[in-house]
C-alpha cells in the first residue's frame, strides 16, 4: 500500500493506493484544525510510505543553460546555481531537459523550488514525528508533462490547464515536451463570470505573456489542453473561442481516466487522482525531499531489502537443500532398483549353481578332469591299434618271420629304442660288422626308467621291429629287395614312417664285410633285418 | 553517506542484519547438511553399483560355467563311472589281471605295481583343482600265441574300470626246441601307467 499527499495552498488530499488502484481519498484543510485531523489520520497508517505532490503558488520555475560538461561537474554547477537562486529553501530541484541546437550547444536546465518552505514544514514535521517513511516530494507541475505524453498530446507549444483541490487553476507551458513556464491562479469568479470565461481570460493572458517572451514565431499556435470534468465541460466549452494563435482542446476527465486505466474516474475536475495514477504508471524521481527527510524511507527500503535477502537466502538454501534431498531420493530409488536387480541376479546365480551337474566335486575339478582326459587320455595310443595294421601288411609276406617288437609311447619322435638282437641258428655266410663291436644293447625299459618317470604323453609311437626274411642262400639282393618292399608297404599305412635300421647285408664302405662259404650249404638262408617304425598321433 | 550505514541505520536495522546473518547461517547449514547426506548416499550408491557389477559378474561366471560344464558333464560322468576319481582299488586290479589271464590263457604271468606317485605332466603342467596320480604296472607274460598276449594287454587298456596306459612293450618270440610241444612261444614285457585323479584339498566350492 502507498500513501500520496496532494498539497495545495488551501487543501491537502490524502490518497491511499494499492497496486494501481486508489483505495481511499481524504481531504484536509490547510489550517490548524485540518492539520490536527491529518495527524490523527496519519497516525493510523504510520508505516505506509508517503509521497507528496506539491501544487503551490509558491513554486518557482526558472530556465537556464549551462555548459555541456561531465556528470559530476554538471551536478556541481547545478547544485551551486540552485543554492544561489533558492538559498532560503531546501525544497529545490534542477532538471536537465535537452541541449541547445546552436552555439556551444549548452544543456538546458530548469530550476524549480518551493520558495516558501513553511508551506511544507508543518506536514513534514508531522511525518517526521510519526516516523512515517517519506519517499519523495514531487512538483505536480513538473510531473504533469507525463499526462501529455500518455494522452499523445505532443505539440510544439502546449499549455496544459489543470484544476487543483482548493479552487485553483494551474497553467503549465511545454515547448517541444520541455516545461518552460507554470503558473497557479486561484479561481475567484467575479459577478457573472463563468469558469469558461476565466479560463479564456487567463489562457489568453498567458499566451500574451509567453509571446512577449518571444516563445512563438508568427505561424506558431499554442495548443491549450484543458483537463475538465464532464460536469464543467458545458460551461467551459461555450466560453472558449479558438483563433489563429490559440486553440483549445478539452480533455474529458472520464475519457482520460478510461485511457489511463483509472478506475473509478474522478468525480470532479481536479487533477490529483490523475497525477497519482500517472505516477503509479510511470514513476518519477524525487524532486524536493532531501536525503535526511527520506531517511526513514531509506531505512524502510533497506529493511525490506535485508528481509528479502534473508528470505532469498533461506529460499535458495531450501531449494538447494531440496535439490540435494531430491538427488538422495533419486539415488535411493535407484538403489532400491539396483538392490532388486542384485537380488534377482543372486537368485539367478544360485539357481544356475544349483542346476550345475556337480558329481560331488567342484566345477573347476570337473573342468580340469575333462581337460586332462581330452588332452592326455582320450587319444592316448594303444598297442593293439598300432599292431593291427602292421599285422595286416606282414600277412602279405609269408617269407618274413617276426622275431621281436619293442614299442614305446613318447612325445619325442627321435626317442632311441634298443633291442637285444636275437641269436639265430642259420646265419648267412656273408655278414658285415664294425671292428670290435660288442652287441650288448639292453632290453627296453630296464635301463631307461627313472624312479619317477614323467608321463609319456604318447604323441608318437616308436617301435623297433626285428625279423628275418627267408631267401635263397646268399641271395642278399632278394633279401634287401623284400625288406625294402616291406618297409615301403608299412610306410603306406596312414601315419607310419619306416626306416631300415639293420639291412640283411650292410654294404656300407665304413664297415667290415666278411664271408665264410662252405662246400655243403643250405638252399635257403634267414637274413635278419630291423625296421624302425614311427607313428604320429592325429591331433584331437 | 546513506543513512543505512550510519549509526542510526545500524541501530534501526540491527534485527534485519541479524536476520540476514541467521538466514545465511541456517541456509549454509541446510545446504551443508543436505550436501553431506547426499554425498553419503552417493557413496552408498556407488557401493550398490559395485555390488551390482559383482552380481552380474557372478551370473556371467555361473552361466559360462554352466555352459562349460554341460559340455563336459557327459565326459566327466564317464570318468566318474570308470572310477578315475576314486582312490586305487588294487584288489580290483588283482582280480582284473587274474580274470584276463584266465580269459587269454596265458602260460605265465608276473606283475608288479609300484607305489602310487604324482605324475609329472609334460611341460610341468599342474591343474589347480586336482592331482594326477599314477602307479606303474609292470607285466611279464608268456603265451602260446601272440594273440593271447595282445588280448590280455587290450583287455587292460580297454577295461571299463580305471585307465591303464601302455608306456612301453617288448613282444618277443621264444626259441622252442620242440615245435610240437605245448610251450610258450611268445613273451611280452610291458609297462603301463594306472592313472587316477585326486581332487585337491580346498578346491571344492563352499
Amino acid at each position: 500500500m502507498r500513501h500520496f499527499l496532494y498539497l495545495t495552498n488551501t487543501r491537502l488530499v490524502s490518497l491511499l493506493t494499492s497496486g494501481r488502484s486508489i483505495l481511499s481519498r481524504r481531504e484536509f484543510a490547510v489550517s490548524g484544525a485540518g492539520a490536527a485531523a491529518f495527524e490523527r489520520y496519519l497516525a493510523q497508517v504510520p508505516t505506509t510510505p508517503v509521497r507528496i505532490f506539491t501544487d503551490l503558488s509558491e513554486e518557482d520555475l526558472r530556465l537556464d543553460a549551462i555548459p555541456h560538461v561531465g556528470a559530476r561537474d554538471r551536478e556541481a554547477i547545478v547544485g551551486r546555481k540552485l543554492a544561489q537562486i533558492y538559498r532560503n529553501t531546501p525544497y529545490r530541484y534542477a532538471q536537465l531537459q535537452g541541449r541547445e541546437t546552436e552555439g556551444r550547444r549548452d544543456d538546458r536546465v530548469i530550476y524549480t523550488a518551493v520558495t516558501n518552505p513553511e508551506m511544507l514544514r508543518v506536514w513534514l514535521e508531522m511525518i517526521e514525528r510519526l516516523r512515517v517513511p517519506l519517499e519523495g516530494i514531487h512538483s505536480a507541475a513538473v510531473f504533469s508533462g507525463v499526462l501529455l505524453e500518455e494522452m499523445d498530446l505532443l505539440f510544439p507549444h502546449t499549455l496544459l490547464v489543470t484544476f487543483t483541490p482548493g479552487d485553483a487553476m494551474r497553467q503549465t507551458y511545454f515547448r517541444d515536451r520541455e516545461i518552460r513556464f507554470s503558473r497557479l491562479t486561484p479561481i475567484d469568479l467575479g459577478e457573472g463570470q463563468t469558469l469558461g470565461g476565466m479560463i479564456a481570460e487567463e489562457t489568453t493572458r498567458t499566451w500574451q505573456y509567453l509571446d512577449s517572451l518571444r516563445n512563438f514565431a508568427h505561424e506558431d499556435r499554442l495548443e491549450v489542453c484543458v483537463l475538465v470534468h464532464r460536469n464543467d465541460r458545458a460551461t467551459v466549452e461555450s466560453a472558449l473561442r479558438d483563433f489563429a494563435q490559440l486553440q483549445y482542446r478539452l480533455l474529458d476527465m472520464e475519457e482520460v481516466a478510461i485511457k489511463l486505466g483509472l478506475k473509478p474516474p474522478p468525480l470532479d475536475s481536479t487533477a490529483e487522482e490523475v497525477m497519482v495514477h500517472l505516477f503509479l504508471l510511470r514513476g518519477a524521481p524525487n524532486h524536493f525531499a532531501t536525503p535526511e527527510m527520506r531517511r526513514h524511507a531509506s531505512l524502510r527500503s533497506a529493511r525490506i531489502l535485508l528481509t528479502q535477502i534473508s528470505l532469498g537466502v533461506l529460499a535458495a538454501s531450501v531449494v538447494w537443500g531440496g535439490w540435494n534431498l531430491w538427488q538422495v531420493f533419486q539415488t535411493n530409488e535407484t538403489d532400491q532398483r539396483v538392490a532388486q536387480q542384485v537380488a534377482d541376479l543372486n537368485r539367478e546365480s544360485d539357481e544356475i549353481m544349483r542346476s550345475l551337474p556337480s558329481f560331488g566335486v567342484g566345477g573347476t575339478t570337473m573342468r580340469d578332469a575333462v581337460t586332462f582326459y581330452n588332452g592326455s587320455l582320450r587319444t592316448y595310443p594303444s598297442l593293439t591299434d598300432f599292431l593291427l595294421p602292421l599285422s595286416g601288411v606282414l600277412r602279405g609276406y609269408p617269407e618274413v618271420k617276426l622275431l621281436q617288437l619293442a614299442w614305446i609311447a613318447t612325445d619325442d619322435p627321435k626317442a632311441t629304442l634298443k633291442i637285444r638282437p636275437t641269436t639265430l641258428r642259420d646265419l648267412p655266410q656273408v655278414k658285415s660288422s664294425s671292428k670290435g663291436q660288442v652287441n650288448t644293447a639292453p632290453t627296453p625299459g630296464a635301463a631307461q626308467e627313472t624312479p619317477n618317470p614323467p608321463f609319456a604323453g604318447g604323441r608318437y609311437e616308436v617301435a623297433l621291429l626285428e625279423a628275418i626274411v627267408r631267401v635263397p642262400n646268399n641271395d642278399f639282393r632278394a633279401a634287401r629287395t623284400q625288406v625294402e618292399r616291406l618297409a615301403n608297404d608299412i610306410g603306406q599305412i596312414e601315419g607310419f614312417r619306416v626306416d631300415v635300421v639293420d639291412s640283411p647285408l650292410d654294404t656300407s664302405p665304413t664297415l667290415e664285410l666278411s664271408g665264410h662259404l662252405l662246400d655243403r650249404e643250405s638252399p635257403t638262408m634267414d637274413a635278419r633285418f630291423v625296421l624302425r617304425l614311427t607313428r604320429e598321433r592325429n591331433p584331437a | 553517506m546513506s543513512p543505512v550505514f550510519g549509526a542510526e541505520g545500524f541501530r534501526t536495522l540491527r534485527l534485519s542484519w541479524a536476520l540476514v546473518a541467521v538466514s545465511i547461517a541456517v541456509g549454509a547449514g541446510i545446504v551443508a547438511a543436505t550436501h553431506w547426506y547426499a554425498a553419503k548416499e552417493r557413496r552408498g550408491s556407488m557401493d550398490t553399483g559395485r555390488r551390482l557389477q559383482e552380481a552380474r559378474s557372478r551370473v556371467d561366471t555361473a552361466r559360462r560355467e554352466r555352459d562349460s560344464l554341460q559340455e563336459s558333464a557327459d565326459v566327466f560322468r564317464t570318468l566318474v563311472n570308470r572310477g578315475v576319481l576314486q582312490s586305487e582299488r588294487r584288489l580290483d586290479v588283482v582280480d582284473l589281471v587274474n580274470g584276463l589271464r584266465a580269459r587269454n590263457q596265458l602260460a605265465a604271468l608276473d606283475y608288479e605295481i609300484d607305489p602310487q606317485r604324482v605324475l609329472q605332466l609334460p611341460g610341468g603342467r599342474v591343474y589347480s583343482s586336482l592331482d594326477v596320480l599314477a602307479s606303474r604296472v609292470r607285466i611279464r607274460a608268456r603265451a602260446l600265441h601272440e594273440g593271447d598276449l595282445l588280448g590280455f594287454i587290450d583287455g587292460l587298456e580297454h577295461n571299463m574300470q580305471g585307465f591303464y596306459l601302455p608306456d612301453r612293450c617288448l613282444l618277443k618270440r621264444l626259441d622252442v626246441s620242440d615245435p610240437l610241444s605245448l610251450q610258450p612261444r611268445v613273451e611280452a614285457e610291458c609297462t603301463l601307467e594306472w592313472i587316477t585323479l585326486k581332487e585337491k584339498r580346498g578346491s571344492r566350492p563352499s
